[in-house]
Formats: structure tokens, sequence, C-alpha cells
């Protein structure tokens, strides 16, 4: 892999050590920059006749504030939380003394449109991506794709990442086909193929399927990690992280408890089963406990914070979890708070930025 | 011991032809209905879908009469009481009147060819979930009759079971004191996924544990027992190892957004227990490490937990993980006396 330039980092006097990375930074392009950045047969398309895809804030309304920060949001009448790089690097950068923070764009989340289109949505995304990036060295960033065309997703990955400042895919946590499906396989190996993990991130397009909709935002907001558990079962099903080994998944924003009882539910469910599905050829337990990682926020939690210990044992997640705040989103967590008291030091230090180096390769020191 | 999940069936549609009309009767004779035995839920050849011996009884798998429910169950495990669960009403269509007129079908036979057999058995009342409507009227018909203890609601439906146009089921229920009690599978025309139907069997199967979730979630945040403050509802073969990971979610993240459900007025957590229990099978617990499952059971305790023995489903070795990993106190509250007080049945004669 020649073509990838590793970034040349300005000498300083004394390198620090990287004590926190962010995994879940949510950058918003606001719809009428992301219109002003498009060519103008989209911006007109766009302009004339809207998209098709519902936004689940419109019929989950969050309850206060709009579900974001109250302090978030940037002066002026445009202004959105996250569409401002100050605010950013003011409110959570500086404050919380960030070393790398990776930028979780929920833009193209839904990738319902036509190919030409989404391919331009994914390319804008990335390029405004690309200017924080330069602008801001602890920022990195997962690249968005146009992943119901997997050639026109390929060809993003191919365009973003020969820089190392890309450091993983980011797709949503429901697509047009299960995230296992063969048609998403071609993403699946042109990231792995770069050494860049492919984070699935809650919150994705939510057919009319399964048990129907619920009334409120409560039980959509705790469905997000239901959600996830019928995708894992899927990826883990369809083999592709065993046709694939060099495959990383980062399930983010799903929560983490739920993976333990899911596990055990496969292995017993694939004892029983494992003929139906030929491609698992090894216990699920193993396959997720060899491929998957998993973010913290919105991390559960015990009314005894051991639970949570005993929890990560159980599923043998010690060093599969990542840190993240979901900055700026109202249930943002504080890496001084988060992290229940029972984590021990040792255990604190890889979950905050330890596990998301070695996911990364990112260096364990930094030029500040 | 109490066995709080044991199926039975009609062999065909001709077992239910005394207790359908005439209209109904000649409907499904020019449709060509038959009862397939949910062939979607339970394929014959699953392994899942019947145990080695059951498989080797004469006649079907499940049950479709009292000798041989008496022969393969009752005569082998002595319950002192056997909840019967018929899904036969899973087969139904769309059409709402065919529906209903199948559930009354189906809670006649149970009464005139089960129930009235033997002291020890008990029975889900079965409805339809098209028309709640219909299912108030059916729970009006023959709720009072102490035999059944609950009222069947499979969990693939259209909506989830907190919903608004299901308060009406509740009402009836808790009027009579019956439980309510979601039990796995369901129409065969609600996918189990959002992102469609899947490809496997064995995803299918897994996604009864994720689908029951989000019906607790939805009965709580939804004010069910707000509104019903004596309600209990029963999960059955949906498994419950994952209680901890769901209630710490749901607890945190009601004190996020409590607002916008003024009517949950204590923790998701403590609705859940006080009115909510578990069937044990599946049990889906680590084969390998009973160390952990014990530390899971403690996590849940042995008193939301009822006993089953899902005859003639088999579910794997994880049952016996189960047996194990419990002490004779909490042995004694998963086979008994959790579901005599749940289903306020006498233990002694």
């Amino acid at each position: 892999m020649t073509e990838i330039q590793v970034r040349e980092r300005p000498a300083a006097k004394e390198p620090r050590t990287v004590k926190l990375v962010d995994c879940d930074i949510h950058p918003t392009l606001t719809w009428h920059d992301l219109l002003g950045r498009l060519p103008h047969r989209w911006r007109s398309h766009l302009e004339r006749y809207g998209r098709r895809t519902p936004i689940v804030t419109e019929f989950y309304p969050r309850t206060s504030n709009a579900g974001f920060r109250v302090d978030s949001w940037p002066e002026g009448p445009d202004g959105f939380p996250g569409s401002d790089l100050g605010l950013l690097r003011q409110q959570l950068l500086d404050e919380y003394d960030v070393d790398y923070g990776i930028l979780n764009s929920l833009g193209l989340l839904s990738c319902h449109e036509v190919p030409e289109l989404a391919a331009e949505l994914a390319r804008v995304l990335n390029d405004w991506m690309w200017e924080w990036i330069e602008a801001e060295p602890r920022l990195l960033g997962a690249i968005v794709v146009p992943y119901e065309y997997p050639e026109l997703a390929v060809a993003e990955i191919e365009r973003c990442a020969v820089d190392d400042r890309w450091i993983q895919v980011i797709l949503p946590d429901s697509a047009e086909q299960p995230l296992g499906s063969r048609a998403y396989w071609p993403i699946y190996e042109a990231a792995a193929a770069r050494g860049l993990p492919v984070a699935l991130h809650t919150a994705g397009y939510w057919p009319h399927l399964d048990t129907g909709w619920p009334s409120y935002y409560l039980e959509e907001h705790v469905a997000n990690s239901m959600r996830m558990q019928s995708q894992l079962t899927n990826v883990v099903c369809e083999g592709v992280l065993e046709a694939i080994p060099e495959l990383k998944i980062v399930l983010t924003e799903s929560g983490v408890a739920w993976s333990t009882s899911l596990a055990w539910a496969l292995d017993n469910a694939w004892e029983l089963l494992r003929d139906e599905v030929p491609r698992l050829q090894h216990r699920p337990s193993e396959v997720i406990r060899e491929h998957v990682w998993f973010t913290t926020q919105p991390i559960e939690e015990p009314d005894d914070p051991q639970d949570f210990v005993r929890m990560l044992e159980h599923g043998q997640l010690t060093d599969r979890l990542l840190f993240a705040t979901d900055y700026p989103h109202w249930d943002f967590d504080s890496p001084a708070q988060a992290l229940p008291p029972s984590v021990p030091r040792d255990l604190r230090r890889k979950i905050l930025a330890g596990t998301a180096c070695e996911l990364y390769g990112l260096p364990l020191a930094r030029h500040a | 011991m109490i066995d709080c999940d044991v199926h039975c069936a009609p062999a065909s549609m001709e077992a239910l032809a005394p207790y359908l009309s005439d209209y109904w009767r000649e409907y499904m004779d020019g449709a060509g209905i038959r009862v397939l035995g949910m062939v979607g839920a339970y394929p014959p050849e699953a392994p899942t879908s019947a145990t080695p011996a059951a498989r080797e009884a004469p006649g079907p798998a499940v049950p479709s009469s009292y000798e041989a429910l008496k022969e393969r169950v009752l005569d082998r495990d002595a319950p002192t009481y056997a909840i019967l669960n018929c899904l036969t009403i899973c087969e139904a269509h769309r059409n709402p009147y065919y529906q209903a007129a199948l559930a009354s079908a189906l809670n006649d036979w149970l009464r005139a060819e089960w129930l009235d057999r033997d002291d020890r058995l008990r029975a889900s009342l079965v409805v339809s979930t098209v028309d709640p409507d219909d299912a108030v009227a059916e729970i009006e018909r023959l709720g009072d009759d102490p035999r059944f203890v609950q009222v069947l609601l499979p969990i693939r439906v259209d909506a989830p079971y907190g919903n608004k146009r299901y308060h009406r089921i509740y009402e009836a229920a808790a009027k009579r004191g019956l439980a309510i009690g979601l039990h796995a599978w369901g129409r065969a025309g609600h996918a189990p996924t959002t992102t469609g139907f899947t490809l496997t069997y064995l995803e299918d199967y897994l996604s009864n544990p994720i689908i029951v979730q989000t019906h607790v979630v939805s009965l709580v945040s939804e004010g069910v027992f707000t509104r019903f403050p004596d309600l209990r509802v029963s999960l059955m073969e949906c498994g419950f190892a994952w209680l901890p990971a769901l209630l710490w979610r749901f607890d945190k993240d009601w004190k996020g957004v409590w607002r916008e459900v003024p009517w949950v007025k204590e923790r998701p957590s403590t609705y859940v227990r006080r009115h909510f229990r578990a069937t044990t099978a599946p049990s889906h617990l680590p084969t390998a490490a009973p160390r952990h499952a014990a530390e899971l059971l403690e996590a849940i305790g042995s008193d939301w937990l009822l006993y089953a023995s899902d005859y003639p489903h088999d579910h794997g070795p994880s049952a016996q993980v189960l047996h194990d990993a419990l002490d004779e106190d909490a042995a004694r509250a998963v086979l008994s006396t959790s579901a005599a007080a749940f289903y306020r049945l006498a233990t002694e004669p």
C-alpha cells in the first residue's frame, strides 16, 4: 500500500502520552452549507424535491433542547450544534484535553438516494470534514460512503484513504439489507485491505418492519441496542467476519452490555443449528471476541458498579471498549464521570485511550 | 412443580370443526385452509422443534390429544399444574372475523378436550391480535373460567404491546385477575428485524429474545402499569439472560427523558421486576462458564423465573446449566413458588 502517505507531524519539544481518545464526535454540515457545496444539478434537485426518507427525530422528538447539549448551539441564526469547529475545540478538545477525536458524520446514514446523488453527498461530507481535520491535528475522520452502491462506496474509500487521518469507514445500523449481506462485502473488503475498521453507528434508516412503531423517544432510544443486536447476529451468521479475517467492526453508540447475553444465545443456537450456517465455522462468541469493538456512550449503568466489571469479564470485553463522548448530543458523556467507579485504573486507561490507539494504529505519544 | 409452557395443537382443522359455525367450516373448506403446525416457526425437522423423545412418539410432536399429553408430559413429570399454550392462532390470516372465530374455536376445543379432562391443566386464553375489540369480547366470553390463567399474545404483531390500542385487552384481563402471556413467534407476515425477514432460521429463532425486549420497554413506557397496577405479564420462550443489560439501559435512558413519559413514575426496572416474569426455556446460558451463569442468575433473581419444559421444543443443553446453577431455595422458587404466586395457583390441594 505504497500510496498511503504518512502524515508528517511537526517536531515539538516533548511528546505527551496519549490519555484520551474520543471515538464518537458528531460534526454537522448544515443543510444550507451542504446545498452550497453540491454541484448545481444536485443542489437544484434537493431544493425542488427534497429527500424521501424521514428523519427519525421528526417522529420521535427529543424531549428537550432538540436533543443537543444546551450550550452546544453556536451563536447566530444558522448555528447548529456540531457545525462550528471553534466551539467544538473549546467545549470538547480543549476542555477535556482530548488527544484524538474521531469525526463520525451522521449526514449520510440514510443513503436512500439515486447513486449519483448519494456519491456526491458522501464526497461533500468527506471534503468538508477534511477541512476540519487539516485545520485541527487532533481530529481524525470516519469515511462516509454511498453504501447502497458498493462500487461507488469503494471508490470513495480509495479516494480518501490515501491519508492516514481517515481511520475508519462508517455505516449505519440499518440499511436496505441486513449488514452481513453479500451486497456490502466489497465495502468490508476495501476497508479491511487498508487496515480501516468499519464503524456501525446507531440511528440509521429505519424501515417500517419488525414489530411496528413505538410511540415515544424513550422506546426508540432503548431500541437502538435491540437493532444492533439483530445486525450483529446477521453479520456473524453471514460469515463475513470469517471470510475477511482482517475485518474489524466497531459498534458505535448502541451500548455494550447486551453483547454478553447475545453471544451466549448465539453459541447455544449455533450448537443446535450450525448446519444451517456453514459459513459460520467458529463459535459465535469467539468470532465476536476476535472482530468486534464497542464504543462506550451511552454506557449501561447498573446500580451496583461491580456488575459493570462483571459484565466486561463475562463478555471478555476488557480490551474491546473505546471511550466516546457523543458530543454534541444531550446524552454527552464526560470522560471524568462516564465510567463506573468500579473500573480499575489500568482498565480505565485502556478504555480512555489504549484500546483505541491499538485498534486505529495511533501513536501512543503525540506532540502537543 | 408448575410447568408454565406446554404446547398442544389440533392435528387438523377437522378437530376444530365441532367448534366452528357452518359459515367458517365452508370458508375453510373452500379456501383449503389447513393446520400446518407453524412450519415457519417450528420446521418439523429442525433440532429445536422437538426433543428426540417427542420425535419418536407416535403422532405429531406437539400433543394433539389429552392422552398424548398425559403419557408424554403429565405422567413423566407429574406437575402440580401445566399451562397449555396453543399457538395455532398464529396461523390465522388477516381477516379479522376469521381470526376471532378461530380463537373462539380453539378456546372451546381447549375447554372440552383438555381442561375438562384433568384438574392439573390450565391454559392461556387464545385471542385475536388483529382487532383488540375481538380480544376483549373473547375475554368477556370465557375469562371468568378460572382454568384460563392468562391471555396469550404472540410477540410478532402490528405494534408494540404498550400501544394504546391494546389497553382494552389489559383492562378486561386485569378486571378478571388474568395475566398477559407474551409468547415467542407470532404472525408469519411480520418480519423479525428492521431490515426485514432473515435468510436463516437461526436468526429468526434468535429474534424472539430481541423482539420481546421491545414489548417490555413498550408496556412500561406507554403507561400500562400505571393504568392497570395489578396487571402481570409473563414472557414465554423468549429467554431471560438479556434482562440485566436491558434494565441498566432502560433506567438510564428514563432518567434522561422521563419528562416525555410522566406516567412512568418509578424506575423502569421497578416495573419490570414487579410486573413481569419469564419462563426458563430457552435459557441461553453459557455452557462452558458455570460461574458466569450463576452470577447472571443471581443478578436476575430466581423469583423472576418460571419453570417451563416447553414441551416438545428442544433448546439444547443450557437447561441443564440453569438446573445446576440453582441452589435448593432458588430451585423451589423457579419450579413452583414463583409461578404459584404469579398465577395465583394453590400449591396445596
